[in-house]
């Protein structure tokens, strides 16, 4: 695999019984790409990205993360991967400190790096100050940056975000994903799942997932061109009449 | 979850709980060899009470046996004691008992002691004059410890089943954050109580039901009392546990927390309940908290139920004290059980 | 396996355990208020048992029967009736377990050489303490009319002489307290870990822990390791409260005593944290974790009831509860004083087990996602 893919998917299928979560989808994604994963619920987003992730084995195809193959490598493709899962963000009964030395510790950050990795992550995510406060306490939008954090603690080549700003604040949003943009301009590849179909537009390419097949895949301008819309929104909603056709 | 592990349940530990000594593990240490210790020895073999697992020939082999724990008792006789008893005088018999379990062991020995005496009576040398003891148990004439606890069992799955149940349920909505969503509806407190116990209830019934049924089939338990008032007491003694449930709900914020209260509060009554320790070993002021404890009205209850066909007459006290502190709880747990978050 | 991540898993995992003081508390103390409330309060011993004495007869010989029932701490005397009408109610009410009836004539048979009858009538409802009373009556008769017999030619064809080894009072005491350790140890292990793992997966914190380069054999030693750290604390304090408190005595070498109850921890913590692997949420968890440690340990050890004098096949279920082993270890090593020498088969299960179950929990976990 050339060094500039980070994450490539050759004829991916996932089946849980007869429910096909995930139907042949292939991709590839350059590094430092920003790479968006749009979709309904239900469409495999989430089943996608705990397969890259090396949660979940695929049904059949084949995935590789930093070169690594998922389901022979899965533990190489841990090390180098950040990631963010839908739900969890941090353990609420510990405090901003106690959940960074966790996954520090967890990802074996070099006990020389440590100190300067947790200010990095905490200036990064606004909370310098705050090393003592029980992560219980903040508020949605700093857990968030937070969490995001802890993923890249490691400097890890390649991050995958499940839904990261869900539930988040317009502006805190807005944010977020200025911090995801430095990220990317640092070399670092970033795998992101939403439903916001306005974040689309700061993904440098996107596919869309519909009922575990990739319908679309293309930058979001490339995109709107094609269906001859103005906006992401109405590219989902052609794309998916088109498929349902 | 809910009707086949309590079934189980009670068929594994009704089975367990056995105090009855049956087929005790002994040695028959003879170094007599004369008639009267064979015969002593064939008594013993015989008999129900004993298995003789062992016929050791030298003082070591015994010791170890009772050290090994192989055998609870080493029954030993001397070289003089065929001669002893044929001369008229009382031949000794040595009983060596391994009481680290004092329960077995004092009862292995009475009936060592009996199947002795006995054998002065089979050699035809009746001890004159003397008394002749009758003893009649009642209720349970064959002295099954079985029908003692298995009614124990019974409610102590019942208690499990419905207290954890409660207590789990409710504080798990907390957690998840349903219980918020149930709140803000017009629903009342006392609905939202009730809507949340009463499936608990049936549940606890309905165990109750499967229970009895498996204790007078599978364990032949006697049933002499009335249906009515098992049902009775019953919905009193869930009253209580429900109640208890609720209120640990109320104090809890996690499910951890629920849970080991819930066993913070189980356990004690249970221990304390006359289940297996009768009331009446414990200390005076131990007595005294048990009169606090539902378990220990309700096994009074279904001990009467079952064995002695007791009924209201004899039985409403208990069930007074149940519904009391049933009552009482709910009321507590009712006024704890806002609607409010905190 | 790398110790770092271990270590990482075993800190995170301690300040969860700290930071949740009421779990804390009585993880810590609810062994020693159970230890010291049922040493206290339980007790199999029978004495102050509640007896009539129905006398029909009212003569010397009678009244001094009735006397010796009287001076013993064995039996209660709650009332001294002439006949048997109120023996139906009081035992019926549970007022009296004994009524007994001592006929009209007694003392004129005993005169006499014919062996008159006397009745125990007792509920046998409880029927553990009704065996013992029966043998206790039974004893004070004989012992009466054999002392009335001295002078008399008469001497008992042939008695039994008891010599209790290792718990020479019979003190029930002596031989629940180890018992006790075993349950209590064995219930907080549990309760203590068979919440942790399905709380992981209910908070959805699991996942992120299995999409990290942590293994599944590190995450289970990590929360073991922590939660050990209680469970030593609470071997400590029991140990030492049934020393000290309840004069136990401790024959067996302390230090046998401490590793034989580590591997017993290990064990306990690892079937908890199984459960918890198992069971998808924390109320099915405790829902198992209450079946399979709490009515075991207390039912199915040998701690209240014997395992002997249970029915075969149920006996055979026993093998697999690990407090059975343990308790076995506890007395020998109280009471008998007893070591590796003759214990080794036990430790061996005991080690057998706690690796059976690790491996079981580590698969467990590996295996969920996928």
């Amino acid at each position: 695999m050339p060094a500039e893919i980070a994450v490539e998917i050759q004829g991916l299928v996932k089946r849980f019984g007869d429910f096909v979560a995930v139907d042949n989808v292939s991709l590839t994604v350059a590094k430092g790409e920003i790479f968006g994963f749009l979709g309904p619920n239900g469409a495999g987003k989430s089943t996608t990205i705990r397969i890259l992730c090396g949660l979940l084995a695929p049904t059949s195809g084949r995935a590789f993360v930093s070169g690594f193959d998922v389901a022979t490598e899965p533990e190489k493709v841990k090390r180098s991967i950040g990631y963010m899962s839908q739900r969890f963000s941090l353990y609420d009964d510990l405090t901003v400190e106690e959940n960074l030395n966790f996954f520090c510790g967890i990802y074996g950050v070099p006990k020389e790096r440590r100190e300067e990795r947790k200010q990095y992550v905490l200036s990064m995510a606004g909370l310098t100050g705050k090393r003592t406060v029980m992560t219980r306490l903040l508020a949605g939008g700093w857990k968030q940056r937070l969490a995001l954090g802890t993923a890249i603690l490691h400097e890890p080549p390649v991050l995958f975000l499940d839904e990261p700003t869900s539930g988040v604040d317009p502006i805190a949003r807005r944010a977020f994903w200025d911090l995801i943009d430095q990220l990317s301009q640092a070399g670092r590849t970033i795998f992101v799942t939403t439903h916001y179909m306005d974040e689309a537009e700061y993904c440098h390419r996107i596919a869309l997932l519909y009922k575990g097949k990739a319908v679309a895949m293309d930058s979001p301008r490339a995109l709107k061109q094609e269906m001859g819309v103005g906006s992401m929104e109405e590219v989902f909603i052609s794309a998916i009449e088109r498929e349902d056709r | 979850m809910v009707i086949l592990p309590p079934v189980l349940q009670l068929i594994i530990f009704g089975f367990a709980v056995n105090l009855d000594v049956e087929n005790a593990r002994v040695a028959w240490f003879d170094q007599d060899r004369s008639a009267a210790s064979r015969e002593l020895g064939a008594m013993l073999a015989n008999s129900r009470y004993f298995q003789v697992v062992a016929r050791p020939e030298t003082e070591a082999e015994a010791q170890l046996l009772l050290d090994r724990g192989a055998v609870l008792s080493v029954v030993r006789v001397g070289p003089g004691f065929g001669a002893d008893m044929d001369r008229g005088r009382t031949g000794q018999v040595q009983v060596l008992m391994d009481g680290t379990n004092s329960n077995d062991a004092g009862i292995v020995s009475a009936y060592v002691s009996r199947v002795v005496s006995n054998l002065g009576r089979a050699r035809g040398r009746e001890f004159p004059g003397g008394v002749e003891i009758q003893p009649r148990a009642w209720f349970n004439e064959e002295l099954k410890s079985r029908n003692y606890f298995v009614p124990g069992v019974v409610m102590n799955i019942i208690t499990l089943i419905t207290l954890m149940l409660t207590a789990m349920a409710i504080v798990r909505e907390k957690e998840i954050g349903t219980m918020e969503q149930l709140m803000v509806t017009p629903v009342r407190p006392l609905e939202l109580m009730l809507g949340k116990t009463i499936p608990f209830a049936l549940i606890g019934l309905l165990d109750m039901a499967l229970a009895t049924v498996t204790a007078l089939m599978v364990f032949h338990v006697p049933f002499r009392g009335s249906v009515w008032m098992l049902v009775g007491s019953s919905c009193l003694f869930l009253l209580s546990t429900l109640g208890t449930g609720l209120f640990l709900s109320t104090i809890s914020r996690t499910q951890q927390q629920a849970m080991m209260s819930a066993f913070f509060f189980f356990t004690p009554a249970f221990m304390l309940s006359g289940f297996t320790f009768p009331v009446r070993n414990m200390p005076e002021p131990i007595q005294w908290l048990t009169y606090l404890n539902p378990l220990r009205y309700f096994i009074e209850v279904l001990r009467g139920v079952f064995l002695k066909g007791t009924g209201v007459e004899i039985l409403w006290p208990q069930l007074a004290a149940m519904g009391l502190i049933g009552v009482t709880i709910l009321l507590v747990s009712a006024g704890r059980f806002q609607k409010r978050l905190d | 396996m790398k110790f770092r991540r271990v270590k990482a898993m075993a800190r995170k995992e301690f300040l969860h355990i700290v930071r949740d003081t009421r779990s804390l508390v009585m993880a810590l103390l609810v062994p020693l208020f159970m230890l010291f409330l049922f040493g206290y309060a339980l007790s199999l011993d029978v004495d102050h048992i509640p007896t009539m004495i129905v006398d029909q007869d009212q003569t010397p010989s009678s009244r001094e029967l009735r006397a010796r029932f009287e001076g013993t701490p064995y039996f209660e005397v709650r009332g001294v009736e002439t006949s048997t009408a109120l023996v139906n109610r009081e035992i019926d009410r549970g007022a009296i377990l004994l009524a007994v009836v001592i006929p009209a004539g007694f003392h004129r048979d005993l005169a006499r050489g014919e062996r008159p009858g006397v009745q125990l009538l007792l509920d046998g409802s409880d029927s553990n303490t009704a065996s013992i009373a029966i043998n206790y009556a039974q004893a004070l008769i004989t012992g009466w009319s054999l002392e009335r017999m001295a002078g008399r030619r008469a001497s008992l064809p042939a008695e039994a002489q008891v010599r209790v080894f290792y718990n020479s009072d019979l003190k029930s005491r002596n031989f629940l307290i180890p018992g006790l350790i075993a349950v209590v140890l064995m219930i907080i292990a549990a309760l203590l870990t068979s919440l942790t793992i399905a709380r992981e997966w209910e908070n959805g914190s699991m996942e992120q822990l299995l999409s990290t380069p942590l293994r599944p054999a590190e995450i289970v030693l990590g929360k073991l390791a922590a939660y050990f750290a209680i469970g030593a604390v609470d071997v400590v304090t029991s140990v030492l409260v049934s020393i000290f408190v309840f004069d136990v005595p401790l024959r067996g070498n302390l230090f046998f005593l401490a590793f034989a109850s580590g591997i017993f921890l290990f064990g306990a913590l690892a079937w908890g944290i199984l459960i918890s692997a198992i069971a998808k949420t924390q109320l099915l968890a405790y829902q198992m974790g209450m079946l399979s440690s709490f009515l075991p340990a207390f039912l199915l050890s040998g701690f209240m009831y014997s395992i002997e004098n249970m029915p075969q096949a149920i006996q055979v279920t026993t093998y697999i509860v690990p407090a059975r082993y343990f308790i076995a270890v506890l007395k020998a090593v109280y009471l008998k004083g007893e070591g590796m020498t003759l214990l080794w088969a036990q430790i061996v299960f005991l080690a057998v087990y706690g690796g059976i179950v690790f491996a079981l929990a580590t698969r467990k976990i590996g295996h969920k996602v996928a």
